[in-house]
């Protein structure tokens, strides 16, 4: 069987700056990724990021995508694609898949960086064609350059409904409206402005009730909600459109840590089921780290600043980097998530890794 | 359905022109790219139909994880069209429950 | 159509009378129900439909969500050809 320093499974934003710190301080680092090409949400975010210089603000996700490949790979990184991790066993060792053929590879330390999945919504008709993930959508017009459909209800007005609604818009697609939930947006109001400006009405307290049509979607039918989310008699609109797109948010893809024997912890505003993990990104099993969606859902630049964590922490376990440096590298990793963590949207998170800070104390 | 411009990511660039037959019919590709880009952009959404209901079924994650859009490609069944390059000559068939349309009679 | 009628898992067309029928047998966690009812044994293995299975079953058995825990997770977490574990070529589904 093959071993190495380091494995990263998932080649997104925090896989490949865990790599990069990881390799820049002397780690053998493989990178495994699924896809053909790694960067995981990176390569469908068109927009401009937020933040400040040292997270890339005022560049676009693709662009971000691009230069961390670039420095992964002048970094020394070894980069395995089209390869999925199916199994994880005892030891730290990985059963690897790559076109129908399985090896082994064992580690010394593992960073699983596998990000997040999107949640769908149940509703009379939601497995019609033309009912998609919001992401899935974003899949098909900025990286296949194809429109999923010609008119669009998006369901969900989080950041994720918000920014794909207007990238839609963008790609030529019509966007009936927005219907969310709940009685606010949960999104950035800069996104929502964009939308409203364009013309697309954000309907809040109000879900979908169901999807129609004889082969695919071809109308839709929306009501208002009540606080326990049951539709108000009397209030139902239908729109033709022939797209759905669901953005009710984003669970961790946990399988491996799951399997790992990893410890979990339950909580709903930072996408469900958790794995437990410290301020250095380790999990309840020595060696396992966590960093980016999967350690719970937030955004591409606490995701790249954790992979960052978790590949200095992994690193200095290695030896690669002494206790001093160490820590003194994680003190402005520390320092910059902080920064990230501020304002009403940060404080909620901020309040969620404490949580899971306190939980691995306990456990 | 495909976006050739677009005013961020600009003009598209694709692999060559393939042609690809699916249920019979030649329906024209870009080499390298999903088979269920080329079925969407040529405006085919209904790629299989399920064992039960008998269902029609499309695109629903395009990432290869829900197992929605799958379909007969060159006599294999459930192929993950989202994530299956599209290659010269590929053909492609409705997927009817694990196999093709039964024969009737 | 009856609420019961709605599609939960995608892959295996189970639905939410089905799931909620064997909450009313007695069964109380997301294997046992995977197990009887077979959602989540299809070929996505329950990715898109787990997390409506854990609500509907917090729901019908009051259980609060942090007791509801996915099923076991085994090797594979792809439907794989057996072939390809021995490392050969032929498709055994």
């Amino acid at each position: 069987m093959k071993n190495t320093d380091m494995v990263v499974v998932g080649g997104g934003a925090a896989g490949m700056a865990a790599s990069i710190e990881a390799a820049c301080a002397g780690a053998e680092v493989v990178l495994i990724d699924e896809n053909e090409r790694p960067g995981g949400q990176l390569f469908k975010q068109i927009h401009k990021f937020f933040g400040s210089e040292v997270h890339r603000a005022g560049i676009r996700g693709i662009h971000i995508g691009r230069d961390l490949l670039k420095e992964a790979e002048e970094a020394g990184v070894q980069v395995r694609l089209n390869t999925v991790v199916y199994g994880f066993f005892p030891d730290k060792c990985l059963g690897l898949m790559c076109n129908q053929h399985t090896e082994e590879l064992q580690a010394k330390m593992i960073i699983l960086a596998t990000g997040a999945s999107e949640n769908v919504l149940a509703f009379p008709g939601w497995t019609l064609p033309g009912v998609m993930g919001a992401g899935a959508a974003q899949t098909l017009i900025n990286i296949h350059r194809v429109l999923p459909g010609r008119s669009v209800l998006m369901v969900g007005a989080g950041n994720v409904g918000l920014i794909v609604s207007y990238q839609l818009l963008q790609a030529g697609a019509e966007v009936v409206a927005v219907v969310e939930g709940l009685p606010t947006i949960s999104g950035y109001g800069v996104h929502a402005s964009k939308i409203r400006r364009a013309g697309v009405p954000i309907f809040t307290g109000h879900t979908i009730l169901r999807a129609e049509g004889k082969e695919s979607v071809e109308r839709v039918v929306i009501a208002a909600v009540d606080k326990s989310w049951q539709p108000l008699a009397g209030t139902e609109k239908a729109f033709e459109v022939d797209t759905v797109c669901l953005a009710v948010g984003l669970s961790p893809l946990a399988e491996l840590a799951w399997m790992a024997g990893c410890q979990f912890i339950y909580i709903p505003e930072i996408g469900g089921w958790v794995p437990v993990h410290d301020e250095n990104m380790e999990t309840s099993v020595p060696g396992i780290y966590v960093a980016g969606d999967l350690a719970g859902i937030e955004e591409a630049s606490t995701a790249m600043e954790e992979g960052r964590l978790a590949g200095l922490a992994a690193a200095e376990a290695l030896g690669c980097l002494s206790s001093k440096d160490g820590r003194a590298r994680k003190a402005e990793v520390w320092e910059r998530l902080a920064a990230l963590r501020i304002g009403s949207f940060g404080h909620g998170r901020a309040l969620a890794m404490e949580k899971i800070l306190r939980a691995k104390g306990v456990g | 359905m495909r976006i050739d411009d677009h005013p961020i990511l600009g003009k598209a660039e694709r692999g060559r022109s393939i042609t690809l037959t699916v249920d019979g019919s030649p329906v024209e590709a870009f080499e390298g790219e999903p088979i269920a880009v080329a079925l969407m952009a040529s405006g085919h959404r209904v790629f299989r139909y399920t064992t039960k209901q008998k269902g029609p079924r499309g695109v629903f994650c395009a990432l290869g994880r829900c197992t929605d859009c799958i379909m007969i490609v060159d006599g294999q069944a459930n192929v993950r069209t989202c994530v299956t390059p599209a290659r010269d000559g590929m053909v492609i068939e409705k997927q009817f429950g694990r196999g093709p349309r039964e024969e009737k009679g | 159509m009856k609420v019961d009628d709605l599609i939960i898992c995608r892959c295996e067309e189970v639905t939410e009378g089905e799931i909620k029928e064997a909450i009313r047998l007695g069964l109380t966690t997301m294997s046992e129900v995977k197990w009887l009812t077979r959602a989540g044994m299809g070929l996505c293995q329950g990715k898109t439909c787990g997390r409506l299975v854990m609500s509907i079953l917090v729901r019908e058995t009051n259980q609060p969500p942090d007791e509801v825990k996915p099923p076991t997770f085994r090797p594979p977490t792809r439907v794989m050809a057996l072939g390809a574990l021995a490392n050969g070529e032929k498709e055994t589904e």
